[in-house]
């Protein structure tokens, strides 16, 4: 007897140790390393020296100080929009009834699975000097600069910081709302007593992700920015422009400044909450409340309708003769004129398929164990976790380059395949897969597992049982983000696609490159209609082995 | 073959290709950041003319390309750089990486096209020009501009768009150009006039041309390739080419140090300055420095001069490059948008 416990104890620590220890070597070769090849060239200095005087150049540059006060107030104006934005649509799916809630999802997922030329041309299309609301109104609005980002950066985070917040309110125990509905507690006050309370750690992650993705985002600027210059938008000039390495190095280090604020979500992070994830809890499914429902249901509405508009209008225009010349309909720019054809779409979806699961698997698997480890171990992980998403992509491409590409390294193996862009894409939204996992994994009801633990159950029965069967649904999710992600995102990839291996954002940037705007939208418009096909199809699989299972 | 078979083939090839990792023999890899339809068609004639030689492309924009090359430097992965801004090309960490070769039929070039040193060679290049919506220029009222100076009336004020000479290769090279015609004293007078009237300095050398002909603005300061290839799409756009003179460009190809099949990248090297190659520049390229070009039909009908070479600043490489970070310093503290 005691021999089967202490063998169960013993593949317990197996487990726990290859759950902590396969994803942090992961992050530790395949983000610390390269990170840090981004610090060497950030401290190597023009004469050769080792020294801060990069940093003493960039701060004493003309345009540094006026672009890191436009980062900050972009990004600071994005996450106040994104965060309330993006709170309506979570609660109005989670919390609400509001008709055609999987549609809703859907559509404010739509800028995940666009590439970000789409984004900036829809509202150019849309909003722009020659737009067609603009020609419909009669005026003429100026997008290119301050507001025009505003409206493409919150589009672009909004779906992540959904993401993380329906994570963080997906479950909920309705006896404790009950209770304070008895004790005659109105909907306004449960809603501030309660569930703002208890989603405080998903808010604050959104939060994060938002600001960060948006102080990092250069393909926005680059399309719809106009003069507005922002850090990432100073990088690409130092690193693409002016092939200063070192220089956008230290912009690259600077932007991981933000970053620190996740000490204090660290905090927050191990925090008691209550109201949810009890082990005894009974599921919140919301009554129609027409007072709640029906603003929630227009206003929920209103936001989705930007992107799918936005998208919608790309999508079309890829179907027009001429945009904004000639109107009718045609196949033409199908026939896409670039060498590969289509080819790229299909290595981008195995190679998106790769990242997906694996960061799934390992985001799953790191979540468990952090939360089974000692403070200690668990504080600088939780932080080299949130690193990755201040990393801009043009960093990320061009240190796993110099990173990946030295000889004589044992993963040099690995450059110029389709495993590294599929390694790179997962590092590059590890930290949304993170913050999404850890605060799905805080729902899980403690003292269930507890429970199970102490009626004998070990470590693996527990995962299979009661945190797997839990944990489902926000799984699902990261994966079906990082699959998105990895199928249209640019900036890192760009830099490690090859003459023989490459992606489908790569093949639409270059007919953009080449003239052929239409072209690429059309490309594009393949890409997003194999993204939704597949997502699709996974779907129903899933739902399908739900129903054997 | 079944699908199936065909996709387990591609699937065991390129796994084959993954592990191995080396290039089998014949095989020229060619990083290079000339256009897409042209490289098409090159590659295709090269196939004829070297049937042995596997030729692998990988074309990217001059800045990525560029940063691409030396974030490899360590380990390069390519034969050739093939059609490459020369004044990225004669950056000297570019130019460490290269192996002195003269080509077949490089007597030939003039010598402005050849570095003296034998490391690069330019066969062909690209110039600046206005990309010019007419329906625009008629909603408003304007005339179209002939030359830089019109550009610095009042009445353009806020319908022209220029490239970010920090972020873009091209708005450096017109920047470069206006300075290396008119002196420094003049240059500067016009660019900081210019930027009275411009609404916005873009990232890239191509999007002024897309965005002035998708009716955004009137006027896009960009390439001769931009607006020649807009007008044949049938957009609402003339090329103008500055009177006094048009920047330009040389894009330059050299041999790696590195090669692991110099043989055959030398064979295609070659192959770029061949009179079979030549009458393919001619299709697709405004300038050619290889003997007896004439620019296409299509060229002269967009709005390409005869004689191309009197439309073009005569530009001083060695310098552009040498004086690129001093020259983008005082553009950003006079400009600095």
């Amino acid at each position: 007897m005691t021999g089967t416990i202490k063998r169960a104890r013993d593949s317990d620590r197996w487990l726990l140790a290859a759950c902590l220890g396969v994803p942090l070597a992961a992050l530790l070769i395949f983000f610390a390393n390269p990170l840090a090849t981004v610090v060497a060239y950030s401290l190597m200095e023009p004469d050769g020296q080792i020294g801060l005087g990069n940093y003493a150049s960039v701060m004493a540059a003309p345009n540094f100080w006026r672009a890191t006060a436009n980062s900050l107030v972009m990004s600071l104006s994005t996450t106040a929009v994104a965060l309330l934005l993006g709170l309506v649509i979570a609660y109005a799916t989670q919390r609400c009834r509001v008709p055609g809630r999987a549609l809703l999802l859907g559509a404010v997922a739509l800028p995940l699975l666009a590439p970000s030329l789409v984004q900036g041309l829809g509202l150019i299309f849309l909003l722009g000097r020659n737009g067609l609301i603009t020609k419909l109104l009669g005026i003429e609005i100026n997008i290119y600069g301050f507001w025009g980002l505003l409206i493409a950066n919150t589009l672009y985070a909004l779906p992540q910081a959904v993401l993380i917040i329906a994570a963080a309110l997906r479950s909920a125990d309705a006896r404790i709302y009950e209770a304070a509905e008895v004790l005659g507690s109105s909907g306004v006050r449960r809603f501030f007593d309660i569930t703002l309370p208890n989603i405080k750690f998903g808010l604050l992650s959104a939060a994060f992700i938002i600001f960060t993705v948006t102080i990092t985002d250069f393909g926005n600027a680059a399309t719809i920015g106009g003069d507005y210059a922002i850090l990432a938008t100073e990088i690409y000039g130092q690193v693409v422009g002016q092939m200063n390495f070192n220089m956008g190095a230290v912009v690259g280090i600077l932007l991981l400044l933000p970053t620190l604020l996740a000490f204090y979500l660290e905090r927050v992070a191990t925090e008691r909450q209550f109201g949810s994830g009890s082990e005894a809890a009974v599921p919140l499914t919301p009554a129609w409340t027409p007072a709640r429902d029906l603003p929630m249901t227009v206003a929920a509405w209103l936001i989705a309708l930007l992107p799918v508009v936005t998208i919608g209008i790309v999508v079309y225009a890829s179907f027009v003769w001429l945009w904004p010349y000639r109107f009718d309909l045609t196949l033409r720019h199908y026939a896409v004129k670039i060498s590969g054809g289509y080819e790229p779409l299909w290595t981008t979806v195995q190679v998106s398929l790769g990242a997906a699961l694996a960061g799934t698997l390992l985001l799953f698997a790191l979540g468990f164990a952090l939360q089974r480890l000692p403070r200690a171990i668990v504080k600088p992980i939780y932080l080299l976790c949130l690193l990755p998403a201040a990393v801009p992509g043009l960093v990320l491409g061009l240190a796993y380059v110099l990173t990946f590409n030295a000889p004589g390294m044992p993963w040099q193996a690995l450059y110029g395949t389709a495993t590294l862009l599929a390694v790179c894409n997962m590092m590059h939204y590890w930290t949304q897969g993170f913050l999404t996992t850890m605060t799905g994994l805080r729902q899980v009801p403690s003292a269930l597992e507890e429970t199970a633990a102490s009626l004998g159950a070990g470590l693996p029965r527990l995962v299979r049982d009661v945190t797997g069967p839990w944990m489902a649904p926000t799984l699902v999710s990261v994966f079906f983000f990082l699959f998105m992600r990895s199928m249209v995102t640019l900036s890192a990839v760009v830099f490690l696609v090859t003459a023989s291996v490459s992606v489908a954002s790569v093949s639409i940037m270059r007919l953009d490159e080449a003239g052929f705007t239409s072209q690429a939208a059309a490309y594009a418009t393949c890409t997003m209609a194999v993204v939704v096909l597949a997502a699709g199809l996974m779907r129903l699989s899933l739902r399908l082995l739900g129903r054997g299972g | 073959m079944t699908v199936m078979a065909m996709r387990t083939l591609r699937w065991s090839c390129c796994l084959t290709m993954l592990l191995v990792g080396s290039v089998q023999a014949g095989t020229v890899t060619a990083y290079t950041a000339l256009e897409e339809d042209e490289i098409a068609a090159y590659v295709a004639a090269a196939k004829t003319a070297l049937p042995d030689v596997a030729l692998k492309v990988l074309r990217l924009s001059t800045g990525d390309l560029s940063a691409r090359i030396l974030a490899e430097a360590a380990n390069p992965q390519h034969d050739v750089i093939w059609g490459l801004g020369v004044t990225n090309m004669l950056d000297p960490r570019i130019q460490a990486l290269l192996e002195p070769y003269t080509p077949k039929g490089a007597d030939k070039l003039p010598p402005r096209a050849r570095g003296a040193d034998g490391r690069w060679f330019a066969a062909t290049g690209y110039m600046a020009a206005f990309c010019v919506n007419t329906e625009r220029l008629k909603a408003k009222g304007l005339p179209s501009p002939r030359d830089w100076s019109d550009l610095l009336d009042p009445k353009y004020k806020g319908e022209v768009v220029m490239p970010n000479p920090v972020s873009s290769g091209t708005g450096y090279l017109q920047v470069a150009g206006i300075l290396q015609q008119q002196g420094e004293e003049a240059g500067w007078k016009l660019i900081k006039g210019l930027d009275a009237n411009v609404a916005q300095y873009i990232k890239s050398g191509s999007r002024p041309c897309k965005v002035a002909r998708a009716g955004e603005f009137a006027i896009g300061v960009s390439l001769a390739f931009a607006a020649i290839q807009s007008v044949e799409e049938g957009f609402p756009v003339t090329m103008v080419i500055p009177a006094g003179g048009a920047g330009y460009e040389l894009e330059a190809s050299g041999l790696m140090r590195t090669s692991k099949n110099p043989a055959d990248a030398k064979r295609f090297l070659d192959w770029t300055l061949s009179e079979a190659a030549a009458a393919l520049y001619g299709r697709y390229k405004e300038i050619v420095t290889t003997p007896g070009y004439k620019p296409s039909a299509a060229f002269i009908k967009a709005g390409l001069p005869e004689d191309v070479s009197a439309a073009l600043v005569r530009m001083d490489f060695d310098m552009s490059a040498k004086m690129r970070s001093a020259i983008l310093e005082r553009w950003q503290k006079e400009i600095g948008r």
